[in-house]
């Protein structure tokens, strides 16, 4: 084989290595180091609040047609953010990215849609619960599903890295092929579709559906309620209490009832005081 | 700054790791047998001058080389259903894997026939052989042997393309690594240790294509 | 499928647009950066510069999009989602580019750099003024070619959460319970803006190849 021709005996090399070095140890000092999470003062003082929430999860948080956040989520960060007195700038997450991004700090606040979980508790500081979900296993109307044994010989759809795919797990038994998806848009496309009989779907999936295709879909079997809470990294008190302080005094207003009547068509729950495995305020 | 990273956590479920590795194994050995007999089949074809199936198989590798991967598996796993054909998430993942990959090889495999000198054909013809006959006994193989490097570096690609086959639930190690994901929110050490793996198997392909490229192609040129 | 629904999937190409741009123009310098360091002959430098052609071509694209979008927060670089799947593009396109123009420089005769010698001309005028606008020239096609590949690699975009023209379509069919017909318009505005700049790759092949004969 032929010596590559690089035309040079000695290229940039021993210069290049020197700006690289250089660079790597200056490029650190140079670029903004935000070494901290943005602390509610911080947030004030920069006159926005950034709020992680869900693009395609109707009606938590979705993007319309005409390319705006929307939705039961969407609005409650609207409310916050005008009780903080700061501009709102959402950031659409994917269902998986959602903590990690809150993790590292790409967002100061989750109103995405999160299910309560004391797993999940483990990893970021949860508020109080906003709102409640059933879950259900949602089929075809033939096919039979009376219980979750049924679920054994069957293909159930599920969006990943979510409480569905949580309760599901827990419910359905060991032979069930659980085939999980990447959003909500994807599971409910695979049963449309047929390639799953059946999916995991919250209270809210039968609507779309029925509007879709009438008659053909129906709830099987329940598995499961899940409360829904904002989320906040852990140790930082001043974000918890400011979104508790909000809501406590939010979820009595005439407001609020009006947006919980709009996007879940229901009255106003009975809020729990407190959730087994969870905190609601930071310690 | 950094939260504290921890690889342990991801690396302890290495034997779903290594079940998702051997399924990725299997789609992209399925996916890559698929491409090179679409790929042989599609240059036949074009070369045989039929001018309707000739324009069909330039008009496929036009559409697969000019949309997206995920697409082409979405439209086979999502829309199809609605034209009747339903296909589970393995079989519609080697399909696409295949038909990708096919239409790469197609132009890939087209140029080394090219390549292959006018006398060997005209040798095949004054020998009484059918046109198929000298593609298949005297020009395939040294066709395969000029354009070998490009074709394993596609099919190295075509491996890779593995884990886009997450998306439509097939289990494979991207799948995996997803559900490691879910239950430890452990995404970065997730991705880089997935991305170690996937350097590494495509190393092993590349490898293996190397080792069968020497057996087959093994024989005198002059 | 109405106006209203096509205007959907137009914003949603608004950024698979936005982010092969990004790609593409912030893989630039880079790519070219890589391939000067590929093609020198010193061993540290270069086989950086080989180790990091070879990790990008090595893994898939979508590995290197979550390790850069999770990875980057862990340097201290928390920058908003749109900006860290940019930059993982760019370091994509900047590895692939780099391996195509060290190819082109290294396909120049050998003959150009030794009359530079000859003439007394030292490394920066050599390359800026003979060899780089030959390797450009020659480059074309692959690069073109390349583009080609990231308009469609945006599409991975996708997964990691973006409203591409991908997950608008994957949105829009659920909306409007229309599978085959959104996949397939989604596939067809892909195919017109790829399908052109494939074209325009083959064409100049064509040209420069011509010119050769």
């Amino acid at each position: 084989m032929t010596k590559a021709n690089n035309h040079f005996r000695d290229g940039i090399g021993r210069r290049a290595l020197i700006a690289a070095v250089t660079l790597a140890a200056v490029l650190p000092l140079v670029v903004p180091h935000v070494t901290n999470a943005r602390s509610l003062d911080d947030a004030k003082r920069s006159g926005k609040l950034v709020v992680g929430v869900s693009g395609d999860n109707p009606p938590f948080g979705f993007v319309d047609t005409s390319g705006t956040q929307q939705g039961y989520d969407s609005e409650i960060a609207k409310a916050f953010a005008k009780n903080l007195g700061l501009e709102l700038e959402f950031i659409q997450l994917s269902l998986a990215a959602r903590i990690p991004s809150l993790l590292s700090e790409k967002v100061d606040i989750l109103i995405a849609g999160l299910g309560m979980t004391p797993e999940r508790a483990k990893s970021i500081q949860f508020t109080m619960p906003y709102l409640e979900t059933k879950m259900y296993v949602v089929g075809k109307r033939d096919t039979k599903i009376t219980s979750p044994d049924n679920l054994g010989s069957l293909s159930i759809g599920t969006p990943r890295s979510s409480t569905l795919d949580t309760l599901l797990t827990a419910v359905a038994p060991k032979s069930t092929d659980i085939r999980r998806f990447d959003d909500d848009s994807a599971t409910i496309q695979a049963l449309l579709s047929g390639q799953v009989p059946a999916i995991a779907a919250n209270q809210f999936a039968m609507e779309r559906l029925e509007g879709l295709a009438p008659g053909t879909y129906e709830n099987k079997i329940v598995i499961g309620g899940v409360w829904y809470g904002a989320a906040t990294r852990p140790g930082e008190k001043d974000w918890n209490k400011a979104f508790n302080d909000f809501f406590q005094a939010y979820r009595t207003s005439d407001e609020y009832r009006a947006l919980f009547k709009k996007w879940i068509k229901n009255d106003v729950p009975q809020f729990p005081a407190e959730l087994k495995g969870i905190t609601f305020v930071a310690q | 700054m950094p939260v504290n990273l921890d690889f342990w956590i991801v690396l302890q479920r290495w034997p779903e790791l290594m079940l998702g590795i051997s399924n990725t194994i299997i789609l992209a050995l399925s996916g890559m047998t698929l491409a090179l007999v679409i790929g042989i089949l599609g240059v036949a074809i074009q070369r045989a001058g039929e001018p309707i199936s000739t324009f069909l198989v330039s008009g496929f590798v036009e559409i697969i080389r000019n949309t997206p991967f995920l697409v082409q598996i979405f439209f086979i796993f999502f829309a199809l259903p609605f034209l009747g054909i339903r296909l589970s998430q393995n079989v519609t993942a080697i399909l696409a894997l295949g038909l990708n990959g096919g239409a790469y090889a197609i132009e890939i495999i087209r140029a080394g026939v090219d390549a292959v000198p006018k006398g060997q054909w005209e040798a095949g013809f004054a020998l009484g052989l059918r046109a198929r006959d000298i593609f298949r006994i005297i020009v395939l193989k040294p066709a395969l042997r000029a354009i070998y490097p490009s074709l394993t570096s596609q099919f190295v690609l075509l491996t890779l393309n593995t884990a886009i086959c997450t998306s439509i639930s097939a289990l494979e190690l991207t799948s995996v690594g997803q559900r490691i994901e879910d239950e430890t929110f452990r995404s970065f050490e997730v991705y880089f240790t997935l991305t170690a793996i996937y350097l590494v198997l495509s190393l092993c392909v590349m490898a293996l294509l190397n080792v069968i490229g020497k057996r087959m192609f093994h024989y005198p040129t002059k | 499928m109405g106006m209203n629904e096509f205007v959907f999937l137009l914003n949603g190409l608004k950024w698979t647009i936005l982010l092969t741009a990004i790609g593409f123009v912030g893989g630039i310098p880079f790519g070219f950066l890589i391939a000067l360091a590929r093609t020198s002959t010193h061993p540290l430098v270069m086989t950086a510069a080989r180790a990091w052609v070879g990790l990008f071509q090595g893994t898939p694209l979508l590995m290197q999009l979550f390790v850069v979008f999770f990875g980057l927060p862990l340097i201290g670089l928390e920058v908003a989602p749109w900006l860290a799947v940019g930059i993982a593009f760019t370091a994509h396109a900047s590895a692939y580019l780099g391996d195509i123009w060290r190819g082109s420089i290294q396909a120049v005769p050998k003959g150009q750099s030794e009359a530079c010698h000859a003439l007394g001309l030292g490394y920066g005028s050599t390359m800026r003024d003979v060899v780089l606008p030959q390797a450009l020239k020659l480059s074309l096609p692959a690069t073109i070619g390349f583009l080609v590949q990231l308009i469609k690699g945006t599409s991975l975009a996708a997964i990691v959460g973006f409203v591409e023209l991908s997950r608008t379509g994957q949105m829009l069919s659920n909306l409007i319970y229309k599978p085959l017909l959104v996949f397939s318009v989604v596939g067809a505005l892909y195919f017109l803006i790829c399908w052109p700049v494939s074209l325009l790759g083959r064409r100049l092949e064509r040209q420069l190849t011509t010119g050769r004969r």
